[in-house]
């Protein structure tokens, strides 16, 4: 087993975590919890793919770049979270069905 | 420059669109200002235009390998059918000073009409299908939007909603079209589909040109989809004269008329589309004749006058069916805001709670009366022109029995249209109150389209020319001016042709005159307001949505979990179907 397919694996492993975490998660703090590890294994196949692609500085940069963004998404999910906690009383996604169709 | 002009005439109303709804509904003064000058200025860009056209591509916007390259291609066809969105729709905008005055929500209804415009405009001078297919659906929505204006009123949304969904079915067949000439082809630009049409193999062409059909039938209110036109009448009386006059149902002419040269061949189409045109005209003039509500007479009016456009492509005659749009455009556009004033001045849109409206505002029934004439086809006003022009294409290229129903259809117009004018103008009052004449952005609206009633005609020859000279695809003949006048006048169709419509006043005025209020038998009633069998099948198809809609609105459950295994399950499939055909 090559370092490439070891590391695929650890971020196919991640996404696997991230997308199942998002499918059965209802607590709004966890779901933000679930998106940061989503976004771990994109950086991680960021990353590899800089490296097998002969271009490392491009993948880094570009990880670096996510990882910025991905702070703000967090940043933001949370305070959302605060308010809609202070608001509706309950962290429960289920609960918060008022935009339903 | 060309690009320049073109970007900007596309820009200028959508830029006003923004403007108008920022300024907020507190403004209402500068909300008309704005609208006003931005929508003129577009006229005005729209006009000089006409010094730039050409054949080729003057416009380069690169949108990646999939949509290919947005085009813009100022030739004589998009050229006029900008000209006229952008300077009926000034008129229009104008007219609505006076008519939309004191309404709460200008800003949603400038808005609107602003993004109209910019999408017809841009609709026929884009030169890549794909656009083309996406203003097509912009201006789908803006007409949604701005029938169901009066979103209080349960009839206004309604209508709306059928208008919407019906044009939808025609959106389908264009995509539709168009897909399959990419596929075929590989491009989206137009010039090259046309070019290369008999590359595509035969069936798909016919699939292709039916599509378009079906399309263009839906656009333009024509049969068997003609049911829209009259239920969009609930929108304000300025948003009907955009709607009939300076967009949306011509962009279903125009489609026909851009793709003719590709599609004449494919066999049984040309009777097609003739035949959908001579059903249209035909049954929307027999729908007039009974009609009792002033503006559906005249959007009945439209269908049928479409009809006669839709009949010229079917001949051939792509010039005449494009010179017949810019008549019907001024003159219809002169009739409805003609007919909006009245309403605004009577109240009511019922014509047997008016009559003997002229005595009270004399300027309105003048430009009405100028009107109602281009539409019945007197000269020398510009709808005599193009009707007849129209006409002898059709006893030149289509069989004898369906020049005659036309000419039939054109007594009938003539019937019609005097009916209507008198139930209006003349004869007793049969309501009491006062009605005011129009207000003064009323009267320069409507006096800038009756002088535009007596001479744009005079533009054949000029249209001619930058047809010809910029369309070698679609192999039109050239004439001079006087050329298309003495070959008009000298027609044995035109004598023909006026003498049915005098026949159409004598009947209406010797036998239809007394009965005029009497609405004909109550069967014949009750066939016209079923559009001859083909409002229930419209609103059934309105109702399979609705419902379809409804059913899957246990979808929509609002919980994340739910929609994150929706977008799973098709991230799955998705990688499927790529790995099976892989």
């Amino acid at each position: 087993m090559t370092e490439v397919n070891v590391i695929l694996l650890g971020a196919i492993g991640l996404l696997g975590v991230g997308l199942y975490g998002l499918l059965i998660t209802r607590n709004l703090i966890k779901l933000v919890i679930v998106l940061q590890i989503l976004v771990k294994a994109v950086i991680l196949a960021l990353v590899l793919a800089g490296r097998a692609g002969g271009n490392p500085g491009l993948g880094s940069s570009t990880a670096a770049t996510v990882i910025v963004a991905d702070t703000i998404v967090a940043v933001v999910g949370l305070a959302l979270a605060v308010q809609v906690r202070k608001r509706l009383g309950t962290l429960d996604v289920s609960h918060i069905t008022s935009l339903k169709g | 420059m060309a690009e320049t002009l073109i970007l900007l005439v596309i820009a200028l109303p959508w830029l006003g669109a923004l403007c108008v709804w920022l300024t907020g509904d507190r403004r209402p003064r500068l909300q008309h200002a704005l609208a006003v000058v931005f929508s003129a200025a577009a006229g005005a860009v729209s006009l000089a235009l006409f010094t730039v056209t050409g054949s080729a591509t003057a416009v380069h916007l690169p949108f990646g390998p999939a949509f290919g390259t947005l085009t813009f291609v100022p030739d004589g066809l998009g050229v006029t059918l900008a000209a006229i969105a952008a300077v009926v729709g000034a008129v229009a905008v104008l007219f609505s000073v006076d008519y939309m005055h004191g309404d709460r929500q200008l800003g949603r209804y400038y808005f609107m009409v602003l993004l109209f415009i910019g999408a017809m405009i841009g609709l026929v001078l884009s030169g890549n299908l794909f656009f083309t297919f996406l203003f097509w659906e912009i201006t789908a929505l803006c007409s949604y939007g701005l029938i169901s204006f009066y979103n209080d009123d349960p009839r206004a949304v309604r209508g709306g909603i059928k208008a919407l969904i019906i044009t939808q079915v025609g959106g389908l067949g264009l995509l539709a079209g168009a897909l399959i000439g990419y596929v075929h082809l590989g491009t989206y630009q137009i010039n090259e589909l046309l070019a290369q049409a008999d590359r595509i193999p035969a069936g798909a062409l016919a699939a292709m040109a039916f599509g378009f059909l079906i399309a263009a039938a839906a656009k333009s209110a024509q049969f068997p989809f003609h049911t829209w036109l009259p239920d969009a009448m609930e929108a304000p009386t300025p948003v009907s004269a955009l709607i009939h006059a300076a967009t949306m149902v011509n962009a279903g002419v125009y489609l026909l008329a851009r793709f003719h040269p590709a599609f004449a061949d494919v066999p049984g189409w040309s009777t097609a589309v003739m035949l959908t045109g001579l059903v249209s005209a035909l049954i929307a003039a027999l729908m007039a004749l009974t009609a009792m509500d002033l503006k559906r007479a005249l959007a009945y009016s439209t269908v049928s006058q479409l009809g006669y456009m839709v009949y010229a492509i079917g001949a051939g005659a792509v010039f005449a069916s494009q010179f017949h749009l810019l008549s019907h455009a001024v003159f219809k556009a002169l009739l409805f805001l003609g007919a909006g004033a009245v309403l605004h001045a009577a109240g009511t849109r019922d014509m047997r709670q008016m009559g003997g409206l002229g005595t009270q505002m004399p300027f309105v029934r003048a430009v009405f009366v100028i009107g109602a004439l281009a539409l019945a086809g007197v000269p020398i006003l510009n709808g005599f022109w193009s009707k007849e022009l129209v006409l002898e294409a059709g006893l030149a290229h289509t069989p004898s029995w369906a020049y005659a129903l036309m000419l039939a259809g054109a007594g009938l117009t003539a019937f019609y249209t005097f009916r209507m004018t008198w139930l209006v103008f003349f004869g007793k009052r049969r309501a009491g109150g006062h009605a005011h004449d129009a207000g003064p952005a009323m009267k320069v609206s409507l006096g800038l389209l009756s002088a535009g009633t007596f001479v744009s005609w005079l533009a054949a020859g000029a249209l001619n020319r930058l047809f010809a000279g910029s369309l070698p695809l679609h192999h039109i003949e050239q004439a001079a001016l006087a050329e298309i006048l003495i070959e008009i006048v000298s027609a044995p169709a035109t004598g023909l042709a006026l003498l049915v419509i005098a026949l159409g006043f004598g009947l209406f005025w010797w036998y239809g005159r007394a009965r005029a209020l009497a609405e004909g038998p109550a069967w014949y009633r009750r066939l016209s307001e079923a559009s001859f069998g083909l409002e229930p099948v419209n609103a059934a198809v309105v109702r399979g949505v609705r419902a379809a809609a409804e059913a899957l609105r246990v979808t929509q459950t609002g919980a994340l979990n739910w929609n994150v295994l929706g977008i799973l399950s098709a991230l799955l499939a998705l990688l499927l179907i790529l790995g099976w055909s892989a």
